[in-house]
């Protein structure tokens, strides 16, 4: 087997092999079920229509790519240049807890202003947690991966002991039910964020926003100077020093960057779908690590992260819906799981040609002039 | 265990060569770099690769010691053929290549490096027994004249030494035939001649050298026979007692070289305009690399940084453009002080830098050759408007950088690493010279380019240095540093040894210097 | 004495660092070849659930049943390992995207979730687990009995583990060799040595050991299954490795004090200091961070780094 690089990149070769890994991807997942004895095309057609076809469905896969949306762009953001933001997840945890507060303590205010200031919150909030990782890294040359994530347990536990464990601000203390099983206050009506009907179609604002940022963060890395420094320190960090580049300041911002559309995405599950800050809800939907799967399947183009939200949105969705005796929780994780290993795997044919030879031909062929 | 093969010369008429390549065809999805090459050397015989960089030497070479597998042809050792599938292979049939580029474990001793991968007798033990293989390397050492401490770790020595343990692991493998891939290239002049009494011994011994390069003189005082390669393809073979100088370069380059010394017309030299005083600064491992240099580059004079590699040159360098914090001393331009550790201040100076280190920190090699261009400029208009990147215009730049410097490529928006060396360097140099730079730092510039390229950089240099540009040139090629410079300065250990007039410096002087003797 | 606060988390400490020793071991050696893997996670829970199942499922005496679990979990967790081997080492994958995908593919709400669901086997106790060896008299001695001789088989073992990793990697020729493949890829196989293959075997291994790690969990330390069990237990494993600069014996002493920290919020509940435990739990995380930083820094990096080519393919042909 010769693998060689290729000279040139066919562009529809960025499109086929995704598709080709996520065709390939249910392929093994068709075995794994049916190893467990699970029927395939069955499951399948069961997936996809509580997906995108069941009256409603298409709905709640936006309300699932939301987030995702948001995670998938953080995660590209970061991932462009080659920083491994793996705290996603508690980066989103930080944008709940701090939208939630701002729109506890703008009560009575009008709906525009609050929501303004959950999204301005939670980008904060999340870019305050991204900045520990990358001050870590920039100037201390401590490994970003682990640092953030460990985050993601720090902060889960002090969302979940926000609301489980102390009488603070955000929880809900009147009321039997509350005294019962604690959970967060309620947010005032002025906090819920608009949402649009297209025919049946709802499309709240937290998805047009992560639209909107999409395109943002596509212009931002794909014609201006700070995209630019961007490819090129993650190209080769020497020649970016070379050239004069901060590339601490860059680390700062790309990983603040990052945090904060993580935490805007924390914002929009308190504004869009909640209504509360939820730890239990938050922790279990594994937004964090999903993003990652969306931003790698994207191939970190901003622009296909939100499309590719929404094809995982309604995989995560399906699993919600179908999860009983049988269709466990863990088939979302290994289609998912079998989904990123097989665009890994496709990586190989974008950047290389891959052809079968057997050992040297022994006669001699007329070789072409080299080249000067 | 034996090393001595025979004693008795080879007879040619009846005994088929030690090694013999036939047809050998490599191709990259660029280059074709080997193309039908014949090649054969006998046993107790020292053969001679000639070639200009970019001939494919390097790539011969790795086909036979198993790293690569050739297209087409055949290899034949003493009349059979063989196929290599793997390196272990080609140890195996008694193949051992010492090469450009070390390939040795930095932390590991030299015992160590030596016994790696060996599978016989010592080696075969499944425990590792530092003393019996300590007392085996000092063996072949005294034997040949490789002086090194069996326990001492890689990266502790010096180069020269580290080129030493590359031929003790060769000779450890009892190999019979031994390729030495520019092994000059690293050491100093005197260095040079004890390695070519090391390399007649092991000839003297029965075995098979072929030793690369691209150095006329070298190649008439160690070689036997000579097979000259030109751009993948081999011409002739020639006695090396026989050939010139002179029809040795014409049968490496192709036409008439010129072999000549500096050109003597070059205007006057102005006022100071690079002046570094008491530098210092510390390498990668933490210990001071750069030992209070002190130094004077004036505008329209090539002063030359010679010495060997390793001896703070790269972060001489570094520390001069700002990509390395200095930790005591000062470096002005034109009498305003840099900052330390800050490349913008030197680039907002008018510092040119050609980095050693082409492909990885003068280019960023997945990026297009139009963003190479404008690497340095794009924070200012024109090739910006505010926060944006005005995209016609860089590709308009970038088309008139490639026609002006006769950059070949299939067009601006090719990525940097599929260029030759030549070209990229001709990126680099036009992304430098477009800033009107007042100085030019170049480092190790013509390192692997073929003969032309070289003559395109000295022009440019030259060029520049004629324009009153302050050239401070670093570089191990003792030839080069000749041939342009108005002064020399020699570094070593971070310190300058010894400063000498170009005209007036001899190659054993200067040789002396490098090598830590006889300073001023 | 045995009862004090600094006892019982010490002795806890041993308990709840052995999952870290071994998965942090097996780390140590795939990432001294050059491959990191960040899927131990996914590889302990995988680990850890084929283990409980294949204890929960055998007919024997304890010490087979449990021998053979621990077998089971071996094999589950290299099994996830060439995954990622196949994937980092054939296909030139980015190593760290790769080891994230494992951990999505096999950790909690995965495949480790899926078998445990589809096989019934949470809410129920193990029908054997790890038990202490030696006699109660042994345990009676102060400080050293709770903490050396109230321990079971597994801790034993990985303190063998420790020595004979260290002696592999320190005296043997493969262990050299290895350790060339981690620094050097190229003068390694210009010497002839198979750098692919090497890399198979130690990642192989090192999620073998990820398994037995995870099997620590669910056979000794919990001993149930729960979706999730280990707590991110894989990930401080990974960070032990770099602790401990690529290092057995001190990868031995960092999990015992990781341990500890996970320890001391069940230690204190039981002394009956009433804190809110989810800020202790987050104790070992920010001492994880914090360790990091420590070592990170110019010094300590200069002169104990990483194997030089962690992290990178290694690629004969490249022009």
């Amino acid at each position: 087997m010769r693998i060689e690089r290729r000279l040139q990149q066919p562009w529809w070769l960025a499109v086929v092999v995704p598709v080709a890994s996520i065709l390939v991807a249910f392929a093994l997942s068709a075995v794994v079920l049916l190893l467990t004895g699970h029927p395939p095309i069955h499951s399948f057609h069961r997936l996809f229509d509580a997906a995108f076809i069941a009256h409603g469905a298409l709905s709640d896969t936006i309300v699932s790519a939301t987030p995702l949306a948001f995670t998938g762009l953080a995660a590209a953001v970061a991932f462009r240049m080659n920083l491994f933001n793996i705290g996603g997840e508690g980066q989103l945890y930080g944008g709940a807890i701090t939208g939630a507060t701002v729109a506890l303590l703008m009560a009575g205010a009008p709906s525009p202003l609050v929501i303004a200031g959950m999204i301005v919150a939670g980008a904060f909030g999340g870019a305050l947690l991204a900045a520990i990782p990358a001050v870590l890294r920039a100037f201390f040359s401590t490994n970003e991966i682990i640092t953030s994530l460990m985050l993601n347990y720090v902060v889960g536990l002090v969302l979940e002991y926000l609301i489980f464990d102390s009488h603070s601000y955000l929880r809900e203390t009147r009321g039997f039910e509350a005294s019962v099983f604690p959970q967060g206050k309620t947010l005032p009506a002025e906090a819920t964020w608009s949402s649009w009907r297209v025919h049946s179609l709802a499309l709240p604002l937290g998805f047009l926003l992560a639209i909107g940022v999409g395109v943002v963060v596509w212009v931002l890395y794909a014609r201006t100077r700070f995209g630019f420094e961007v490819q090129v320190i993650a190209d080769s960090p020497r020649a970016g020093r070379y050239a004069g580049m901060r590339t601490r300041r860059k680390i700062l911002a790309v990983m603040c960057l990052s945090g904060a559309i993580a935490g805007i995405g924390g914002a929009s599950q308190d504004g869009d779908f909640r209504h509360q800050l939820d730890p239990r809800g938050l922790r279990q939907a594994n937004y964090g690590y999903t993003g990652i799967v969306v931003a790698a399947l994207a191939r970190y183009n901003p622009l296909a992260v939100v499309p590719v939200a929404v094809l995982l949105g309604g995989l995560q969705n399906a699993g919600f819906a179908l999860q009983g005796v049988d269709f466990p929780n863990g088939l979302v994780g290994v289609m998912q799981g079998l989904i990123l290993f097989c665009v890994l795997g496709g990586e190989l044919f974008v950047r290389y040609r891959v052809r079968f030879e057997r050992g040297t031909a022994p006669a001699q062929t007329p070789a072409p002039e080299p080249a000067p | 265990m034996g090393g001595e093969v025979q004693a008795s010369p080879p007879d040619p008429l009846t005994m088929p060569p030690a090694v013999a390549l036939r047809g050998i065809t490599k191709r990259f999805p660029a280059v074709v770099a080997n193309d039908r090459v014949d090649f054969e050397a006998a046993a107790g015989e020292v053969h001679a690769l000639l070639g200009e960089n970019g001939a494919g030497k390097t790539t011969l070479s790795n086909i036979l010691t198993g790293l690569y597998r050739p297209d087409e042809g055949e290899i034949l050792l003493d009349g059979r053929p063989v196929e290599f599938h793997s390196p272990r292979d080609a140890i195996t049939a008694g193949i051992a290549m010492v090469h450009q580029h070390f390939r040795l474990v930095s932390p590991f001793t030299v015992a160590e490096n030596v016994v790696l991968g060996d599978q016989r007798d010592i080696g075969r033990s499944f425990v590792v027994r530092p003393r019996a293989i300590e007392a085996r390397v000092e063996e072949l050492s005294g034997r040949y004249g490789l002086a090194v401490d069996p326990r001492s770790h890689i990266w502790q020595l010096s180069v020269g030494e580290q080129q030493r343990v590359e031929v003790l692991k060769a000779l450890y493998q009892e190999a019979r035939i031994l390729i030495l891939d520019e092994p000059t290239a690293v050491l100093t002049p005197q260095e040079a001649d004890a390695l070519f009494e090391t390399v007649r011994a092991m000839a003297a011994d029965g075995r098979t050298v072929i030793f690369i390069s691209h150095k006329l003189h070298e190649v008439k005082a160690v070689a036997d026979r000579v097979t000259v390669l030109r751009r993948g393809r081999s011409l002739a073979t020639v006695s090396a007692s026989e050939a010139t100088p002179r029809s040795l370069a014409a049968l490496m380059v192709g036409r008439e070289v010129e072999i000549g010394r500096r050109h003597q017309d070059r205007p006057a030299v102005g006022k100071a305009v690079l002046e570094l005083a008491g530098v210092w600064a510390d390498g990668d491992r933490g210990t001071p690399a750069v030992r209070d240099v002190s130094l004077q580059v004036r505008s329209g004079e090539i002063v030359a940084v010679a010495g060997v590699a390793g001896n703070g040159q790269r972060e001489l360098a570094e520390t001069i453009v700002g990509m390395r914090a200095t930790t005591s001393g000062t470096v002005e331009i034109g009498g305003r002080r840099l900052r330390s550790g800050d490349p913008r201040s030197a680039i907002s100076a008018g510092v040119a830098y050609v980095p050693e280190d082409r492909l990885g920190t003068g280019v960023a090699p997945g990026m297009s050759v139009a963003s190479n261009v404008v690497l340095k400029t794009y924070r200012r208009s024109p090739v910006s408007q505010g926060p944006f990147l005005r995209l016609a215009r860089i590709r308009d730049l970038a088309a008139r950088a490639i026609d002006k410097y006769d950059v070949r490529t299939s067009g601006s928006q090719v990525p940097a690493w599929q260029l030759s060396g030549g070209n990229v360097q001709k990126v680099v140099l036009a992304r430098e010279f477009s800033g009107e730079p007042v100085v030019l730092i170049a480092a190790s510039p013509t390192r692997g380019l073929d003969v032309s390229s070289i003559e395109t950089v000295h022009a440019y240099l030259r060029e520049a240095a004629a324009t009153g540009v302050a050239v401070l040139l670093l570089s191990e090629d003792l030839d080069e540093i000749l041939a342009l410079a108005d002064r020399i300065a020699v570094m070593y250990e971070g310190a300058v040894a010894g400063e000498r007039e170009a005209e007036s410096a001899t190659v054993e002087e200067l040789g002396l210097l490098m090598a830590g003797g006889h300073r001023d | 004495m045995n009862n004090s606060l600094a006892v019982v988390v010490l002795a806890s400490g041993v308990l709840y660092g052995t999952p870290l020793l071994y998965a942090a071991l097996g780390e140590l050696l795939a990432e001294r070849s050059g491959v990191l893997n960040l899927g131990v996670e996914g590889m302990m829970l995988v680990g850890a659930v084929m283990g409980f199942w294949a204890v929960q499922r055998l007919p024997g005496p304890s010490p087979l049943v449990l021998a053979a679990g621990i077998g089971v979990a071996a094999l589950a967790g290299a099994a996830m390992a060439a995954i990622h081997a196949f994937l980092v080492v054939t296909l030139r994958a980015n190593q760290i995207v790769s080891g994230l995908a494992l951990t999505i593919f096999a950790g909690a709400a995965g495949l480790s979730s899926y078998l445990g669901n589809d096989l019934k086997l949470t809410g129920l106790p193990a029908k054997h687990q790890f038990q202490e060896v030696f006699p109660k008299s042994f345990q009676d001695l102060p400080v050293i009995g709770p903490m050396v001789f109230g321990q079971s088989v597994l801790v034993y073992a990985s303190w063998v583990c420790v020595v004979l990793v260290a002696l592999y990697l320190t005296r043997t020729r493969t262990g050299l060799n290895v350790r060339a493949v981690g620094e050097s890829p190229a003068a390694a196989d210009a010497m002839g040595i198979n750098v692919a293959g090497y890399r198979y075997v130690h990642t192989l291994v090192g999620g073998a050991f990820a398994g037995v790690g995870g099997a620590a969990f669910s056979l000794s330390i919990t001993p149930q299954w729960a979706d999730g069990l280990t707590g991110g237990a894989g990930w401080i494993a990974i960070a032990l490795v770099i602790f401990a600069f690529w290092r057995p014996a001190l990868c031995l002493l960092g999990a015992y004090f990781f341990g500890a920290f996970t320890a001391l919020p069940f230690a204190l509940q039981g002394h009956g200091v009433t804190v809110a435990p989810e800020l202790f739990q987050t104790l070992p995380y920010v001492a994880t961070i914090a360790a990091l930083v420590l070592v990170s820094s110019r010094a300590a990096r200069l002169r104990f780094g990483a194997p030089a080519a962690l992290g990178l393919p290694y690629v004969r042909e490249e022009r």
